[in-house]
């Protein structure tokens, strides 16, 4: 029995061993008879995709196959549609061409473009990744660090004269370390909005407001008063909304804004710049300590209160309520108009606004100077078409070197067709960005073009278009055009966060601590001081940033009459626990800061008697069973 | 020799256990520690292939000394663990003595209630206490209602740490309160009536019958819950992470150690699986030291001394 199950034993392993041995065999060799090099790319697209395409075809592959991994906004698809699109028009000049070749490209579009940024990374070593990942340039610093990105210096380089009308500042975000691993695909600007309707209600005339904040003439200690202004005379719920979480570039602004910078170009180090920062929290903790900023603005929900607070009607007259200024972004700007955020008081439906309600709420500036004698900006984060370093990998005889090539050459020729101006005017339009080459802002200025468009009579395969057309239609009108128009003088003040690995870490701890600011566990100091104790404790990161500056004692944005001061202070303290050290008595000229105290003490008051009845009521349960039972 | 052939037997009945731990327990174990000396990040698997010797655990516990987030974790590990523990052995107990106290019928829908929390998926009992503690949630109307608080509150952001802890605890104590309830209510049941009877006629109360009969009689009970829940709440993470990602508490005092794996590994800005795999491995071990510890402090080795009575 025994010597039968030990020869049993020993037949499993030897087949064990001879399969093993047959696959690490069958991996590790190399494919028998190595094609040719593919063609070098000649900087002439329809020539180098016929090149590539006989070479294809003569080496037996008939159709290759790309996926896309991008995300966004839901008027943003083009990110992904246009490389689609592009793929379409290279097949149309492969089979004029008699090339029996198919280029196929399918992808995913996810709402949140950070969520799959982590869903390409989590991918790329089981080889499920896209070949294409279209999303923020902040994103090539880690992925070309880890190899993970294709560089197409050579390429580009070759290309030169197709690229020679891309907007220089915005076409440096595609580079890391010298090579480049990114073409532009869309950039933004991020405006002030303010509400005509409720500047009307508090006798605010806007005309010339735009070229105040340009000259810098209107900072924010002006943007505090006017919010402040818009609460006293019951025309606005809140003074001052902004976005939630995570998404942290629009309040990055507010460190340049002050005259801060987050990167220090010839250590190639991050800065964490004390003074801009504090000024930052500063400005944030005064407007929200006044009521004029949401306490628990960082976890607010976009679509069910952000949004319709931006959008809507205050609370008196029945609506989701209102705010006076709202630092958005320009593609805020027809997601208005597709997205049913305004809750209209006559029929008590939720509805998107149409173009024109749009142009009459909103008035747009810079973001402004933080102070007289700074500058006024707005910040870009330029999104990239990148090629993986593994595109293709799902086609015939990826392993062999010149198949890779070629397929890493069509892939790069997909990218080049995919920034056509029309596809870029066309994505501009729909999403509300900014063009990234000067002959697509030429297409927007062109009235033929616009008119064209609006009929639909624009030269995209009818399967795109049958995606694309709904959003067109909504978005695809002279108001958003000339918004755009509009908008892009911002570019000029533009600023781009810092390219380097460990920046996405430093922007979580702002993040962490601007939330901590805003619901007042933290004074602008001690949040200062934790971003710096935060820094230092990741060894990773205090080894590549720099500390700069101090903190500036007793600044404050808004400067207060000595009399008020004492009375506030007074009453901050009584407001929360957290709030003892001097930074506190920061909070401004306000009316609303005596009514808080006695509400705090309510607060606090509810929650011991909250405590007790509980307590109770457990105990006269338990008791009442226990009796019971026994 | 008539033990002998049954030792394949016994090997082949085992085999299924022992390679389901060893696949499911052991190799990612082993895996984690493997990991916890290299340097991966971004789920970058190359990296696998280099060593950093113990760099990762003196990030760690540089980590631990100088980010004021990384400390209140362990500080809100160690409150989470006890507090649940305490709710969910001392409460598990109480509710089966209510349980065992109360009619059949009255008590099978009593028990049946309080195994609701376990039965609901995470996500659904997480929505709840969404509901329940957000500030225009039930907590808030109810109390605005009877006029006890003048204004919503944020429970689990505005009262630090004692707000997040307090729902941390209360949300897992509900989930885990009726592992101990069934558990006690099986040896309360188990013990002879006999027993109980012959108290009764001696006139104890419920409380002698209590520390002197039901106490000592289902003190191996007691053992098997304390180290069972301690060990599964050190791990546990799942209703924390839907708390926190919700926002219902505050990021870091609503973070436990294992939750704090979680999100190093998958979640933050840089994916930093060999961090993750440091505090991983201290989990582990701080897990198998503690449980060990209980099982010598209860003492484990007297309730597996040699059998007394006949055997007969």
């Amino acid at each position: 029995m025994e010597s039968k199950g030990r020869r049993a034993l020993a037949y499993i392993a030897i087949v064990l061993v001879a399969v093993s041995a047959a696959l690490s065999l069958s991996w590790s060799m190399p494919v028998k008879a190595q094609a040719a090099n593919p063609p070098a790319l000649t900087g002439n697209l329809e020539k180098d995709v016929v090149a590539i395409g006989k070479w294809l075809e003569s080496h037996g592959v008939t159709t290759v196959k790309y996926t896309v991994m991008t995300g966004g906004d839901p008027n943003s698809v083009m990110r992904l549609y246009g490389l689609v699109e592009a793929a379409e028009d290279l097949n149309d000049i492969l089979a004029k061409n008699g090339v029996n070749v198919k280029i196929v490209v399918t992808g995913e579009y996810n709402p949140n473009p950070g969520a799959e940024y982590k869903n390409f990374v989590s991918k790329y070593a089981l080889g499920q990744n896209g070949d294409f990942f279209v999303n923020s340039y902040v994103y090539i610093a880690p992925l070309a660090e880890e190899g993970r990105l294709l560089n197409i210096t050579k390429w580009v380089e070759v290309y030169k004269s197709y690229f020679s009308d891309f907007y220089p500042a915005i076409m440096k975000a595609g580079w890391y370390k010298g090579q480049q691993y990114g073409i532009p695909q869309d950039t933004e600007a991020r405006p002030l909005y303010i509400r005509k309707d409720v500047a009307a209600c508090m006798g605010w005339n806007l005309d010339d407001l735009a070229k105040k904040v340009e000259e810098g003439k209107f900072t924010w200690a002006d943007v505090f008063k006017k919010a402040m202004e818009a609460k006293e005379k019951g025309c606005a719920d809140w003074g001052l909304i902004h976005r939630k979480g995570s998404a942290h570039p629009d309040l990055i602004q507010f460190i340049y804004a002050f005259g801060g910078k987050l990167y220090d170009e010839k250590t190639g180090k991050l800065v964490v710049d004390e003074t801009a920062i504090y000024k930052w929290f500063e400005t944030e903790y005064e407007f929200a300590r006044a009521g004029l900023l949401p306490k628990d603005m960082m976890s607010w929900d976009w679509a069910t209160q952000i949004h319709p607070t931006v959008v809507g009607e205050s609370k008196a007259k029945g609506g989701t309520g209102n705010t006076l200024f709202f630092i958005g972004g320009v593609w805020h700007w027809t997601e208005w108009q597709t997205k049913a955020y305004y809750l209209d008081p006559k029929t008590h439906q939720k509805r998107p606004l149409t173009a024109k309600e749009v142009e009459e709420k909103f008035y747009y500036t810079l973001f402004p100077a933080g102070e007289p004698g700074d500058k006024p900006v707005t910040l870009s984060q330029p999104f990239m078409w990148m090629i993986a370093a593994n595109a293709g990998k799902s086609n015939p005889h990826y392993n062999d070197p010149a198949f890779r090539k070629a397929y890493q050459e069509l892939a790069f020729l997909i990218v080049v067709k995919a920034s056509d101006p029309l596809i870029n005017a066309l994505h501009s339009v729909m999403s509300s960005h900014l063009p990234v080459r000067e002959k697509a802002a030429a297409l927007l200025k062109d009235p033929n073009w616009v008119a064209k468009l609006q009929k639909l009579q624009i030269p995209v395969h009818p399967d795109v278009l049958a995606k694309i057309k709904p959003i067109i239609q909504k978005t695809a009108n002279q108001i958003n055009i000339q918004f755009l128009a509009n908008v892009t003088y911002m570019l000029n003040y533009t600023h781009l966060t810092p390219s380097h690995p460990y920046y996405p870490k430093l922007a979580g701890i702002f993040a962490d601590a601007i939330d901590k600011v805003i619901r007042g566990e933290m004074t602008p100091a001690q949040a200062v001081n934790y971003v710096v104790e935060k820094v230092k404790a990741d060894p990773d990161l205090s080894k590549s940033t720099e500390i700069v500056g101090s903190i500036p004692t007793g600044w404050k944005l808004v400067k207060t009459p000595a009399t008020t001061t004492t009375t506030t202070k007074t009453t901050t303290t009584h407001t929360t626990a957290t709030s003892t050290t001097s930074g506190t008595a920061t909070t401004t000229t306000t009316p609303t800061s005596p009514t808080a105290t006695p509400k705090a003490g309510g607060k606090s008051r509810a929650v011991v008697i909250a405590i007790i009845v509980i307590v109770i009521i457990i105990i006269i349960a338990a008791a009442y069973y226990m009796a019971r039972g026994g | 020799m008539r033990i002998r052939p049954r030792l394949p037997a016994s090997a082949l009945f085992l085999s299924l256990a022992l390679f389901l731990v060893l696949v499911f327990y052991i190799v990612p174990l082993l895996l984690t520690l493997w990991a916890s000396f290299t340097p991966i990040r971004d789920w970058d698997l190359h990296a696998l292939r280099s060593y950093v010797g113990a760099e990762n655990y003196r990030r760690l516990f540089h980590l631990i000394r100088f980010d004021p987030d990384v400390s209140t974790v362990v500080k809100t590990t160690i409150v989470f663990v006890s507090g649940t523990l305490a709710v969910n052995v001392i409460g598990g107990f109480l509710l089966a003595l209510a349980a065992f106290l109360l009619e059949e019928r009255v008590s099978l829908g009593f028990r049946l209630l309080w195994l609701l929390p376990r039965m609901t998926p995470v996500a659904v009992f997480g929505l709840l206490w969404y509901y329940f503690f957000y500030p225009q949630g039930t907590l808030n109307a109810i109390l605005e209602k009877l006029g006890l608080m003048s204004h919503p509150v944020n429970w689990g952001q505005d009262y630090l740490p004692w707000g997040p802890w307090g729902i941390i605890i209360f949300v897992n104590g509900l989930v885990g309160v009726s592992y101990g309830m069934i558990i006690f209510y099986s040896a309360f049941k188990s013990i002879p009536l006999e027993i109980y009877r012959a108290a009764l006629v001696d006139g104890a109360s419920l409380k002698d019958l209590v520390l002197h009969i039901m106490l000592p009689l289902t003190r191996w009970h007691l053992i098997f819950v304390t180290v069972w829940q301690l060990l599964s709440l050190l791990t546990t993470y799942a209703h924390l992470f839907v708390l926190v990602e919700w926002g219902v508490v505050e990021k870091w005092h609503g973070m436990t150690w294992a939750l704090y794996v979680f999100e190093t590994a998958f979640s933050q800005s840089v994916s930093d699986q060999a961090l993750a795999s440091a505090a991983a491995a201290i989990l582990v071990a701080v897990g198998v030291g503690l449980g060990l510890l209980t099982l010598r402090l209860m003492g484990f080795e007297r309730e597996l001394g040699a059998v007394r009575g006949d055997l007969g």
